[in-house]
């Protein structure tokens, strides 16, 4: 008798439980819990960094796409985006062709910096993120909800492998010219300007001593240009092409995909910079 | 009546009705009324208070007005205890909102959620629907249009310049509908708001309750001695018209009009 | 190398945070904000690891503002220090703890009285009159035993500051980009200016 009235008079915030499991369920909407296939190891984490990590282990099986330059920075006239084109797998130039500006939506975009894979496949599903916000709020979604969005996304897999470092720049109506960067640590930073990747501290060293603000958007798109220039140059994991943004409250603007060669030789010749590479084959 | 249809909840009956929610409907016809005003750069939210028993302390009694976060103010028609639970969910989600997307949530936003929760009880096994019905206002993030809207228990949410819930919601709604201007100062929206109630609340400024939202700013709970001199306006503005009308156009207050406007010329007072 | 210190005085509690955000060898932004507020009166600085300084201060900012709007009224900074405390306790024994370490300033709403909680990582939780955090502790700290009073003025709090943000300019190895400085009074949380730019020389 106890179990019949048992059954029949379960407690109310039981009943309650079954809506808090689907409320949770709603709430993770925004950060859905993707099902991944994991190898069938005891600690997948620890496996994929034995199997991964190239710097401790240089003969390590999986060797992941890494070596980048990207930059971004806010200036007057918006925010300009800037990245070489090169993807290497250990020593390995896997490609010189790689589009390392995501084109989240026409407004905003993403820069990829870190894992390729990672990064491609988080900076869609953030795209597809932004895309529902939109539909469901009946306005576009803000730079700094999508880059939280990513950076709590991260956040839950910290610690699991993943290797991003990222950039969202967006210019809205509410919040002008937005950039933030956010890392695979769950880090996330509004800031003015920033650089990513094995050649940042290369790209730094230009951009920073000839970044102002009221910078002319033409100025700009050069300084973002030769920043990068000057990252390929020195880092022997960023190369290829220069893929150069501009973003404006309209959306943004593709400012070309140029070879950094002949770059190289034109700012090495009209100007006498790079004097250390010598145009002289006679000695 | 039903022959059974209105026993579960998530039955239909052969003609298409849920009764429960039906019922639901009925008993927020029960609760004390709400009303909800939008003037140009303000909404203001006003309540029927139930009259206190004797004994019950009304300073400490809560509210049928809430906050749902600091720029989003609730107030509702119906099952208090149900509502205790609504509001609740909703507060949660706002500071969910706020935790995950950064920004606050719009006014629009949360009272999509608030109709969500509602249409969930209507559709789900061994619940109950709410026993309620919501006006929701506020100002979004950085935006100075005023916004109202109420949701129901069938999960229905709509958008309002003005609007009443609750008891006698229709007559009130009636009045509005009669008075409503466009481009109404903060005066102008408390006045008609507190006005419409008076359509319905016979015991005056001690039994309303007034809640006025403006943008960036937290809600304001109007005083009972501005509440009561409201009142005193309005009723004696009510029986200086129920004179009028007894004796057509009286001759004494016509000729204070053009010894005013006289006096105006000269000196430039009032 | 983040900084963090924290001070009370007579009706007000000092709290100050680096402004350095790093990242391996880069020194990421200079004007990095430490600090999340909880309520009306109650601050809350923190450093630790990358992701989970953040990520744990706006739950534990966010679970603060929703007892306020629940029951409309503030926790006091005494509840709110037990309750993160409670909070990285859990955490500490789950899979995948927080690394964070946490100054929680506050004035009490009823009593006016200032208050200063330290908290690890390992949630240890210790009112004190005076605390810091990381390589600060080991300059700071003595200066603060031999200058605080319990019933010192702002203006004797924004001295002592200075003193302990002089010494760590002197001797950091790093530089952390000054100091961002607030503070909490029975009227609110308000930002102090901090001079930046006073150069302190070594000797």
């Amino acid at each position: 008798m106890d179990t019949l009235v048992a059954r029949y008079s379960r407690p109310a915030y039981h009943q309650n439980e079954v809506f808090s499991e689907q409320e949770q369920q709603d709430l993770n909407d925004t950060v859905p819990s993707l099902k991944f296939a994991m190898p069938p190891v005891a600690h997948p984490s620890a496996w994929l960094r034995a199997a991964t990590d190239d710097r401790s282990n240089p003969s390590c099986p999986i060797k992941i796409a890494h070596g980048t330059t990207t930059l971004a920075f806010r200036f007057q006239g918006g925010i300009i985006v800037a990245t070489d084109s090169r993807a290497t797998a250990g020593n390995w130039i896997a490609s010189q062709t790689v589009k390392k500006v995501i084109e989240i939506n026409s407004d905003l975009l993403g820069t990829m910096a870190g894992g390729a894979a990672d990064c491609q496949y988080w900076l869609a599903w953030l795209g597809m993120q932004c895309r529902l916000h939109e539909l469901r709020h009946k306005r576009r979604i803000s730079v700094a909800a999508a880059s939280k969005i990513l950076a709590n996304l991260v956040y839950q897999y910290k610690g699991m492998g993943l290797s991003m470092g990222t950039m969202c720049a967006g210019v809205t109506k509410e919040e002008g010219a937005a950039l933030y960067y956010i890392d695979s640590d769950g880090t996330r930073l509004a800031g003015d300007l920033f650089c990513v990747g094995s050649g940042q501290t290369f790209a730094y060293g230009v951009l920073d001593s000839e970044y102002r603000w009221d910078l002319t958007t033409e100025e700009a798109l050069e300084l973002g240009s030769r920043s990068i220039l000057a990252a390929t140059h020195r880092d022997a994991y960023s190369g290829g092409f220069i893929n150069l943004y501009h973003v404006k409250e309209s959306g943004w603007e593709k400012h070309g995909f140029t070879d950094t060669n002949p770059v190289f030789w034109k700012t090495k010749l009209d100007k006498g910079e790079f004097s250390n590479v010598t145009s002289n084959f006679t000695e | 009546m039903a022959s059974g249809y209105d026993r579960a909840l998530s039955v239909f009956s052969p003609d298409g009705h849920v009764f429960q929610v039906e019922y639901a409907g009925e008993a927020v016809k029960r609760g004390t009324c709400a009303v909800g005003v939008k003037g140009t750069d303000v909404v203001v939210l006003g309540c029927e208070k139930r009259s206190a028993m004797k004994l019950q302390d009304t300073r400490i009694t809560p509210s049928k007005i809430g906050l749902l976060d600091t720029h989003v103010c609730l107030a509702f028609a119906g099952l208090n205890a149900d509502a205790r639970i609504l509001v609740d969910k909703a507060r949660l989600e706002a500071q969910s909102h706020r935790l995950n997307l950064e920004d606050p949530v719009t006014i629009e936003y949360i009272t999509k959620y608030v109709a969500g929760v509602q249409q969930r009880y209507t559709q789900s096994g061994g619940v109950r629907p709410f026993g309620i019905s919501t006006l929701v206002v506020g100002f979004d993030k950085g935006s100075e249009q005023p916004r109202l809207y109420q949701t129901e228990p069938s999960g229905i949410y709509s958008a309002w310049k003005a609007n009443a819930i609750g008891r006698s919601s229709k007559t009130v709604r009636e009045f509005l509908e009669r008075n409503y201007k466009e481009d109404m100062d903060r005066e102008a929206t408390v006045r008609l708001a507190i006005k419409s109630l008076l359509e319905v609340v016979q015991t005056g400024a001690k039994n309303i309750e007034i809640a006025i939202m403006a943008p960036g700013k937290s809600v304001e709970m109007l005083p009972v001695e501005d509440i009561e001199s409201y009142v005193k306006n309005i009723e004696q503005e009510k029986q200086e018209e129920a004179a009028k009308k007894k004796t057509g156009r009286t001759p004494g207050t016509g000729a204070a009009a053009i010894l005013t406007r006289g006096t105006q010329g000269e000196s430039s007072e009032q | 190398m983040e900084v963090l210190l924290g001070i009370t005085g007579k009706d007000f509690t000092l709290i100050a945070a680096s402004k350095a955000a790093m990242r391996g060898a880069t020194i990421l932004k200079v004007s990095d904000d430490k600090t999340r507020q909880l309520n009306k009166h109650t601050l809350m600085a923190f450093s630790g690891e990358a992701g989970d300084t953040v990520q744990f201060a706006e739950y534990i900012q966010a679970n603060a503002q929703l007892y306020s709007m629940r029951n409309e009224t503030d926790l006091s900074p005494s509840a709110l220090a037990n309750f993160v405390r409670g909070e990285l306790a859990s955490s500490l024994r789950s899979r995948k703890p927080y690394n964070v370490n946490l100054l929680l300033g506050g004035v009490d709403p009823i009593t006016h009285k200032p208050s200063l909680y330290w908290l690890d990582y390992l949630a240890s939780l210790a009112p004190v009159p005076y605390a810091a955090h990381g390589y600060a502790q080991y300059y700071c700290l003595s200066l603060l035993d031999k200058h605080h009073q319990p019933d010192i003025s702002l203006e004797r709090g924004m001295e002592l500051l200075r003193l302990c943000a002089d010494e760590l300019k002197r001797r950091l190895p790093i530089d952390f980009k000054g100091l961002i400085v607030k503070v909490v009074t029975k009227d609110g949380i308000e930002v102090k200016p901090f001079d930046e730019d006073a150069v302190v020389r070594g000797t």
